[in-house]
């Protein structure tokens, strides 16, 4: 704001805009403390209990010790690590392969359902996750209309289920988060100059040359984008391995969730939620040296 | 359009309808759509089958509202999500109006802070909540879930209207404080009408995710009552129960309603400036 103002030219002004400061930080205060209080104190304490013990009655105790940090070598939670891994990195491929049709139909050539459409994919996507999820769940079941569509095409048999199976689980992690991926890709192909397509088809670039050669790589920070919002809540997720799965395809968050209320171990639940945030970090540093890197060169 | 130019067909290339997109897009649009129809079909269902649908019936309607536990679960949800919501418009407009204004380095870190929820998985929160509940020897209660809700759901009130802050013309601001006001009464006289829609619709919003959200109500719950997202995730463990297609149904159609007017508000409004939902985040 200040330099909206000549400076000198209106002198009550800067005495104006040093008490506004203070206002907008007693505004910003409130906020800022109970998040601080109840965000960031717990995600502390979460980090602090991965160093702690549990007494013989099962009660966590705060201490300096590596145990749960070394259990984390075990090979067992190392498998449940790298299948939480794969499932939410195949969700995010099938998501974008699924999603970016769907974008670049409704983006291009939408027309004046442009807003509907993409309302008509956010409005269920705020229903009830348990409840779509489980009428999920009952539509890819075994009496379901999805395998007995497949049988009559002849693409499954009758030993074909997806449910109790790392499948299952896929298609619950990518019905469930679907839309973090077309909503990303719809706004960079919105964004898209579409002169560049005409451009392509001028130098007699293919549908499919142009596609990959400009509208791919025109819209690549869109998927990216979509790639993390999906990856994120896709990890974490234990509701569609508990619904989807069996006992084989149990991800990372069902462990978590194993570890403080049926196997009432918290210091090695909370090396668990540490050691997925490990993995999200390293994951988001590399994004973001991706879009760092995409930025610069755009910039250039 | 008999008689084309090279030019013309060149132009088609973007106008010409993909096919396998097309496709893809209609399949999506079906499965989108199946688990919800078949959850409100079902409800309706005469028998308590799941794949055969045997004369219409309102008995897991009447099953439901005659369910006490439901019902109180239904009321802690209601209530959970009120509070949640009056908590978290307050403070998040707060904050809103304090990063869009403040370029201190406090503010850079409360705009950090204000992010932290927004990249964590929600299990993480729902954890780290009850470890901070449990550690300060608070019994988990409808309250928890309360404090939990509002922390999480501050980030969607300030991200909503920080944008909308930010495209806000200070001169407007600027010229009430010329013709007398202080900067309170022109934040109030002036700034929040203009933001009012803005704020409507996210609180709306707050209240639909508040009431349908289950991870961190999961955690930050105690045993009776619990929201009624959390009693429908012990129910479908247990296999098919009919009644929560019935309650499935009445929360669809709440939320639905809900969202519905969340993005309908800049409209009754007469204006812009509500829910952008369709523009990235």
């Amino acid at each position: 704001m200040a330099q909206r103002t000549p400076s000198g030219a209106v002198p009550g002004h800067r005495g104006r805009s040093a008490s506004g400061t203070r206002l907008w930080t007693w505004l910003m205060l409130p906020g800022t403390l109970w998040m601080t209080g109840f965000l960031i104190a717990s995600l502390i304490l979460v980090a602090t209990l991965a160093l702690g013990t549990t007494d013989p009655l099962g009660n966590p105790r705060f201490g300096f010790n590596f145990d749960n940090i070394a259990a984390m070598a075990d090979p067992a939670y190392r498998i449940v690590l790298l299948r939480s891994l794969g499932f939410a990195l195949i969700a995010c491929v099938v998501c974008l392969i699924v999603a970016y049709p769907v974008a670049y139909t409704i983006a291009l050539h939408g027309g004046r359902f442009k807003n509907l459409l993409i309302a008509a994919i956010v409005v269920p996507f705020f229903a009830n996750y348990l409840v779509r999820m489980y009428g999920w769940s009952v539509v890819l079941s075994d009496g379901g209309p999805v395998l007995k569509a497949l049988r009559a095409v002849g693409l499954a048999d009758a030993h074909t289920k997806i449910l109790q199976s790392g499948v299952g689980v896929i298609a619950g992690l990518v019905y469930g988060f679907i839309v973090f991926m077309i909503i990303p890709l719809f706004a960079a192909l919105e964004r898209m100059d579409l002169s560049l397509i005409e451009a392509g088809r001028d130098l007699y670039g293919g549908p499919l040359r142009t596609f990959f050669f400009v509208t791919l790589p025109a819209t690549r920070q869109g998927a990216a984008a979509g790639a993390v919002l999906v990856f994120l809540p896709a990890i974490g997720d234990f509701v569609s391995a508990q619904l989807m799965g069996g006992p084989d395809q149990i991800m990372i968050g069902n462990l978590i969730q194993d570890k403080f209320f049926q196997g009432q171990n918290w210091p090695l639940g909370s090396a668990l939620t540490m050691l997925m945030m490990a993995v999200l970090f390293i994951g988001m540093l590399g994004y973001l040296r991706r879009t760092r890197k995409d930025e610069a060169e755009a910039a250039r | 359009m008999t008689l084309r130019t090279p030019h013309r067909r060149h132009r088609r290339g973007t106008d010409r309808r993909p096919r396998v997109a097309l496709t893809v897009t209609t399949l999506f649009f079906l499965l989108l759509y199946l688990p919800i129809a078949v959850v409100v079909l079902f409800s309706f269902n005469g028998q308590k089958s799941l794949t055969v649908f045997k004369g219409f019936s309102l008995r897991w309607y009447t099953a439901f509202f005659h369910d006490n536990v439901l019902i109180e679960s239904l009321g802690m949800s209601l209530r959970v999500s009120l509070v949640a919501m009056a908590g978290s418009v307050i403070l998040g407009v707060a904050l809103a109006l304090g990063l869009v204004r403040c370029r201190t380095r406090l503010g850079s870190l409360a705009g950090l802070i204000m992010l932290v929820p927004l990249i964590t998985p929600e299990i993480v929160t729902g954890v780290a909540a009850m470890l901070l509940f449990k550690g300060m020897d608070i019994t988990l209660s409808s309250g928890t879930v309360m404090l939990a809700e509002i922390t999480f759901s501050i980030s969607y009130v300030t991200v909503i209207l920080r944008s909308r802050i930010a495209a806000l013309n200070p001169e407007v601001e600027e010229a009430a404080m010329d013709l007398g006001a202080t900067r309170w009464q022109a934040l109030r006289l002036v700034t929040l009408p203009a933001l009012l829609p803005s704020i409507l619709a996210s609180a709306v919003l707050v209240f639909a995710l508040v009431f349908d959200d289950f991870v961190l109500a999961y955690f930050t719950t105690g045993v009776d009552p619990q929201p009624l997202s959390v009693r429908i995730y012990s129910a479908i463990r247990f296999g098919v129960q009919p009644t929560i297609n019935a309650v499935g149904t009445l929360m669809l159609i709440g939320s639905i309603g809900l969202i519905g007017l969340a993005l309908a508000i800049p409209r009754l409004f007469g204006r812009r400036g509500g829910l952008d939902l369709l523009s990235g985040k």
